[in-house]
């Protein structure tokens, strides 16, 4: 191992055990291997069952999704991956139609019976409908949901009859050739596309599904360049090369030889073909220490997202730190396209409403939160303070818009309590409803450090404007539970872009989606309005306009407290060359190379 | 749990408790535990009173300020980390045309002018340094002392009534209670441990009674088991008999009789689970089920800690690591102590 | 009363104790536990598909319903599938147990092996300055957290020292005992021996203060004999229940170290279980560890009472 061996014996007799065993497998044929860890438990390959991140970016390196978006492009770029072209939108926006590549073929599986399978549009028609059956309770149904036409029908028989059709055609989902699927919808939808980029639409073999049945979980056929061929549930994933992978190239329109990292992408994998990876093997590390530990051993290459509290060992002042530097190790930064915030409930007695007294409680609830400590404290300055519900990197992100409602400044909170009559009467510091009724802000969250920062920060900062807050921290399900049915008066939320388009936050605070997306129930006619207008828009000045119309009623409303969009710091050892994190598509292991030689170089010193 | 046979039934006369403090005396190690035990009671009855530490949430100093041991010119600077900058905003949004509290713009002005704000003076140091708030650690440790040592008290208050009173009706009435007892206990034991205690955590939400009553409810077993073997014993003594003679009721005999003449068993055993509740604390406030965000424990300070060590930043861990080990130390040396002191057929 | 019908008997008190424990897990889990349900569905979710989720769960079911699926689950040893990954609980279980018994058995051996040296060793030389020391060393030794362990020394043997990697586990038992498990391990012995340590000097002097005791030091014998003919093999009756019946529980209980070293142990399945209100897995490993709390403590009272003739079996 690496330290000069101490005097101990024994320990000498185990470094000598733990290096003849590194032997053993550095004596083996040179594969190049990355090794990565994930934050959480994965919970399974199925592209239709995925409801969680990790999975997910998993299964974006098994299966093909019909669309992708480019590896260098940023704002993110949407493009065909295994269809001909981005299907245009036609008819206003009403009708798409895919074309897809011949000669793409899923990777070999004992249900092909050794035949070569290939990739037809019948299988993404397969797929749209299997994300409606109803036996699935398919977590990304909404994406096709109350969309296309006669889709619906189906899925409403299915609940009756207990079985989903997946033979009868139906009128929204036409096949015109074996390559060709032309899918008409009810209403104009510009943001359409957005949801065949996503591995949840990934299509997928119907005799394979078939076949698995209970255990499709287990065993993803995809026609992308990894397969999965070893997996010990939450602790070991291992993709390797697919032999049977059509092999692509680089994409280097949209470069920008600016940036350091799209030059050492250009430099080390333009024009080979991809994949470049044997293997690539993935661990679970639940706990924050053991996984930053394990890259900083060399156990892992990439560490994908270092946990906040550690970026003062990471970054100083803006720099890499000196060691790390020393060593050549890389790290990447981008603020990702997502936001945390805080949500009331705009249908409780106390803090709901859209009259001026509790419009007013809210603004001042806000301005009371010390976010500059949030930032500072909690995420080390790794956060961009959020101006918008809208954040950074999406289609329709403004990044001029400047919310001052937003900003901490408590005087300005008190005076706005005082003036809307929340003062204190009965003079022990905290103050009471106009009425006189007690004033206490109930604030939902979950267990876990992180959201026990964020609580503390909340009751610390009300403290001061003189706002009792009572904290409900319970398990993630409960949370959730309450959250649906509306049983919170405030609560923490997030929200991560399943696309980059305004139109997938700003779904947040739409009137009719109360019940489902929109937890905070927001229901304001003249938003409401502006986004219906917005969906029948394509990308473009109007509908950004319209965008920002919805943006301001959500500052003067206050349904939510703006929280931050996260900034993430990547770390990448020198031997790992190709790596440039997507922000929709996180990491793909095809464009990433590793210089073996380097790699076992360092793990032996 | 201990062996029942590392409590040997001992001397049941009154002179029983006397004797023992004069065994008691002659231990040294006995002496300086009580000493720390005793120091550790005076913080918290000083901080429960708020004497000392009632001002522990105040931000007194910047994030991690140095502690004593450590005065790190150069840590002001890796303190400040500096991200992502902020991108160039324009000028504020005006809401004014659609903001319900447009009409009143100038009287908010006005008014927000009027109050006053004021910052506070910050330390450069601390002698314990201060966590990522700017707390100041040694504050934060005593009030989390406090909390800590409530919840170890009360929590093993509560399972010390439970078992005794279990233990207690099993044992003396035997029969048809202690088949049913013994039912409950079985069962209660079968179930793992830690399931019981998430199990219980997961239902109710989080708050200080809360811990004391899952570390209450889920720990009584071992306490029955004692407790219940003294009154099989007891329940046939000749003193018993004859209080029965003399007419005493059942509750009598159970609480005025035997109770006393076990009473040393029950204090040995209720200091070890003072010392368990405390630890238990800790690893319930690591997976999030702990005390309350409001408040600080022991608990909550160690689970932060899991973001400090790998940062370099010591003081937390080592501040109430080692109060919470030396108290725990003190307690566990004084039980020794006492379980020989009560106990003269090992003093032989 | 004899061996057979003492078992006899024993083993029909544990259907009672059984269904207690099955109530008590069902009350606390189904009755007021978390849903499942609102995991299940995902970022966006409506009534309707929670509804549908829950149905296709049975959680929808009178609760009476439910249990009654529950006792039929037991008896039949099928618990379905894990409601987060679906994978078959009975999979579960036999994977996770392979990783944990790598753990445990080492630790259980470790501890117990120096334990007993130690115990007999003090307790030798009892009142001595090392039996102090020992005493007090232990004492404060497990006065601290494990969790302030596992986090100081995790940095200091596994980053600062690089004695052992910070995670991981393969499918070769050698190589997880060689390089993966001897830090978990460490760490585990070295907050379990001190209070096994103290128990054990306790039951080794309860020994020494026998008569049968003074009996063979008066006859002659020496002190070396004495101590291991005499005393350890009295001694090592307590002890061994003690191991024993500490088994079940050390099953589930390396929950920490199985989080902090990515070690895919029951504990840790367990633990994760719980939060996301996964309860085939719960109620699986429930029931499993019951039902062999109760066997472990049934064989310890028979031999228990197989090895010491003066207690009878009642």
């Amino acid at each position: 191992m690496k330290q000069p061996l101490s005097h101990n014996m024994i320990l000498r007799c185990v470094s000598a055990l733990l290096i003849l065993l590194s032997m053993t497998v550095t004596y083996a044929a040179q594969p190049k291997v990355l090794r990565v860890s994930i934050k959480a438990a994965e919970r399974g390959f199925d592209p239709q069952r995925l409801t969680d991140l990790y999975s997910s970016d998993i299964c974006w390196q098994i299966f093909d999704t019909v669309l992708d978006y480019d590896y260098l492009a940023r704002p993110a770029k949407l493009i065909a991956n295994i269809v001909k072209e981005v299907p245009v939108a036609e008819q206003g926006g009403r009708v798409y139609t895919f074309r897809f590549n011949p000669g793409i073929y899923y990777a070999d599986d004992p249900v092909f019976k050794g035949k070569k399978r290939e990739l037809v549009a019948r299988d993404m028609e397969y797929m749209i409908r299997r994300l409606r059956d109803p036996a699935l309770n398919a977590p990304y149904s909404w994406l096709v949901e109350n969309k296309i036409v006669g889709l619906d029908e189906i899925t409403e028989e299915a609940k009756k009859k207990g079985r989903m059709d997946y033979d009868t055609p139906i009128k929204g989902l036409e096949l015109l050739d074996k390559y060709t699927l032309r899918i008409t919808l009810k209403s104009p939808d510009y943001n359409f596309l957005y949801a065949f980029a996503i591995p949840q639409t990934a299509p997928v073999a119907r005799e394979v599904i078939e076949a698995y049945a209970d255990d499709t979980m287990a065993h993803p056929v995809g026609t992308g360049p990894f397969k999965l061929v070893e997996w010990v549930r939450k602790s070991k994933i291992v993709l390797e090369r697919n032999p049977d992978y059509r092999g692509s190239k680089l994409d280097t329109t949209y470069v920008d030889m600016n940036n350091e990292w799209d030059r050492e992408v250009i430099q080390s994998i333009a024009g080979k073909t991809l994949p470049l990876l044997d293997r690539v093997e993935i661990y679970p590390i639940e706990e924050e220490q053991p996984r930053y530990l394990a890259f900083l051993n060399k156990e892992t290459d990439v560490l994908d997202t270092l946990y906040q509290a550690y970026a003062p060992q990471v970054l100083q002042n803006g720099v890499l730190a000196p060691n790390l530097k020393k060593q050549g190790i890389r790290v990447f930064e981008e603020v990702q396209p997502e936001i945390l915030y805080d949500e009331f409930n705009m249908e409780d007695p106390v803090v709901g409403g859209y009259d001026e007294q509790h419009v007013a409680l809210r603004r001042a609830i806000v301005m009371g939160h010390n976010r500059n400590q949030e930032t500072q404290a909690i995420f080390k300055n790794l956060a961009v303070v959020a101006q918008s519900p809208i954040p950074p990197g999406v289609v329709g992100y403004d990044p001029a818009f400047n919310a001052a409602e937003q900003e901490y400044n408590p005087a300005k909170a008190k005076a706005l309590l005082d003036m809307y009559g929340y003062v204190d009467r009965d003079g022990d510091g905290y103050r009471e409803q106009p009425d006189g009724s007690p004033l206490t802000i109930s604030y939902l969250n979950r267990t876990g450090l992180q959201y026990t920062n964020q609580a503390e920060l909340w009751t610390k900062s009300m403290k001061g404007i003189g706002i009792r807050f009572e904290n409900r921290q319970v398990q993630f399900t409960d949370m959730l539970q309450d959250e649906q049915a509306g049983k919170f008066m405030f609560a923490v939320s997030a929200w991560i872009a399943d696309y980059p388009d305004a139109q997938n936050f700003l779904q947040l605070l739409y009137g009719p989606n109360t019940g489902s997306a929109n937890r905070s129930r927001f229901k304001l006619p003249a938003y409401d309005k502006l986004y219906e207008q917005a969906l029948m828009l394509p990308d473009g000045p109007e509908r950004n306009k319209l965008y920002r119309e919805m943006c301001r009623l959500a500052l003067a409303y206050a349904p939510w407290r703006l929280g931050i969009h996260r900034a993430f710091l990547h770390l990448v050892h020198p031997w790992v060359h190709g790596f440039d994190r997507h922000p929709i598509n996180h990491v793909k292991y095809m464009y990433i190379d590793i210089d073996v030689d380097a790699q076992q170089a360092a793990l032996k010193n | 749990m201990t062996h029942p046979t590392a409590i040997a039934p001992s001397n049941e006369s009154p002179g029983m408790w006397r004797r023992a403090w004069q065994r008691l005396r002659q231990d040294r190690v006995a002496m300086v535990s009580l000493g720390v035990i005793a120091f550790f009671l005076l913080l918290i009855a000083m901080s429960r009173t708020g004497l000392i530490a009632a001002h522990w949430s105040d931000e007194v100093a910047p994030s991690y300020a140095d502690p004593a041991w450590h005065l790190d010119p150069a840590a002001a600077t890796t303190n400040a980390v500096v991200g992502i900058p902020n991108t160039q905003l324009g000028a504020p949004v005006d809401i004014s045309d659609i903001d319900p509290l447009a009409p009143r713009y100038a009287e908010l002005k006005e008014r927000t002018a009027k109050i006053a704000h004021e910052k506070a003076e910050q330390a450069t140091w601390l002698p314990f340094g201060a966590d990522k708030w700017g707390h100041n650690v040694l504050t934060k440790t005593i009030k989390g002392a406090e909390v800590s040592i409530t919840v170890g008290v009360l929590a093993a208050l509560l399972a010390l009534f439970i078992g005794t009173l279990l233990g207690a009706s099993a044992g003396y009435f035997g029969g048809f209670i202690d088949d049913a007892l013994e039912w409950l206990y079985n069962v209660f034991t079968s179930i793992p441990y830690v399931l019981l205690i998430l199990a219980v955590a997961a239902i109710f939400s989080r708050g200080f009674l809360t811990i004391v009553l899952i570390l209450g409810l889920t720990n009584w077993t071992g306490m029955y088991r004692l407790v219940r073997a003294e009154y099989l014993k007891h329940s046939e003594r000749a003193y018993v008999r004859a209080a029965e003679a003399l007419g005493a009721s059942h509750a009598s005999r159970m609480f005025r009789h035997i109770l006393p003449n076990i009473s040393h068993v029950l204090l040995v055993q209720y200091s070890r689970y003072v010392v368990d509740a405390i630890k238990a604390e800790v690893i319930l406030s690591f997976l999030g089920l702990g005390i309350p965000v409001d408040m600080v424990s022991w608990g909550t300070i160690l689970a932060e800690t899991q973001e400090e060590v790998v940062i370099g930043k010591w003081s937390q861990i080592i501040a109430a690591g080692g109060s919470m080990a030396l108290l725990v130390t003190a307690i566990s040396m004084l039980t020794d102590a006492l379980r020989d002191a009560l106990d003269p057929k090992l003093n032989e | 009363m004899n061996i057979s019908s003492f078992i006899l008997r024993r083993l029909a008190q544990m259907l009672p104790t059984l269904l207690g424990v099955m109530v008590l897990i069902f009350i606390l889990f189904n009755w007021v536990g978390g849903d499942p349900a609102y995991i299940l569905a995902g970022k966006i979710s409506d009534p309707k598909m929670i509804a549908s989720i829950r149905k296709q769960l049975g959680v929808d079911q009178s609760y009476l319903v439910q249990f009654w699926i529950f006792v039929k689950q037991v008896f039949t040893f099928d618990f379905g599938r894990s409601w987060s990954t679906n994978e078959l609980v009975s999979n579960i279980l036999k994977t996770r147990l392979g990783p944990t018994l790598t753990l445990m058995i080492p630790c259980v051996i470790i501890e117990t092996v120096i334990a007993v040296i130690c115990a007999v060793l003090v307790a030798y030389s009892r009142g001595s300055l090392i039996d102090r020391v020992v005493m007090v060393s232990s004492t404060v030794i497990m006065s601290i957290s494990f969790l302030v362990y596992i986090i100081a020394f995790q940095w200091l043997f596994g980053y600062q020292l690089q004695w052992f990697p910070v995670q991981g586990w393969t499918g070769s038992v050698w190589r997880n005992l060689l390089i993966y498990a001897p830090l978990p391990v460490m760490l585990s012995v070295f907050v379990s021996m001190a209070p096994s340590l103290r128990l054990y000097r306790s039951f080794i002097l309860d020994e020494m203060c026998n008569d049968y005791v003074r009996t063979a030091r008066a006859k002659g014998l020496s002190e070396h004999t004495v101590m291991l003919k005499h005393v350890l093999r009295n001694a090592a009756i307590p002890i061994v229940t003690n191991v024993a019946a500490a088994l079940p529980t050390t099953l589930v209980g390396l929950f920490l170290l199985e989080f902090f070293f990515s070690i895919p142990g029951l504990g840790r399945e367990m633990v994760v279980a719980v939060s996301n209100s996964d309860f085939p897995i719960v109620k699986a490993v429930t029931v499993y560890l019951a039902v062999l709390t109760m066997v472990v403590n049934l064989l310890v009272d028979v031999m228990y009472r197989w090895l010491d003739p003066r207690v009878s079996f009642k």
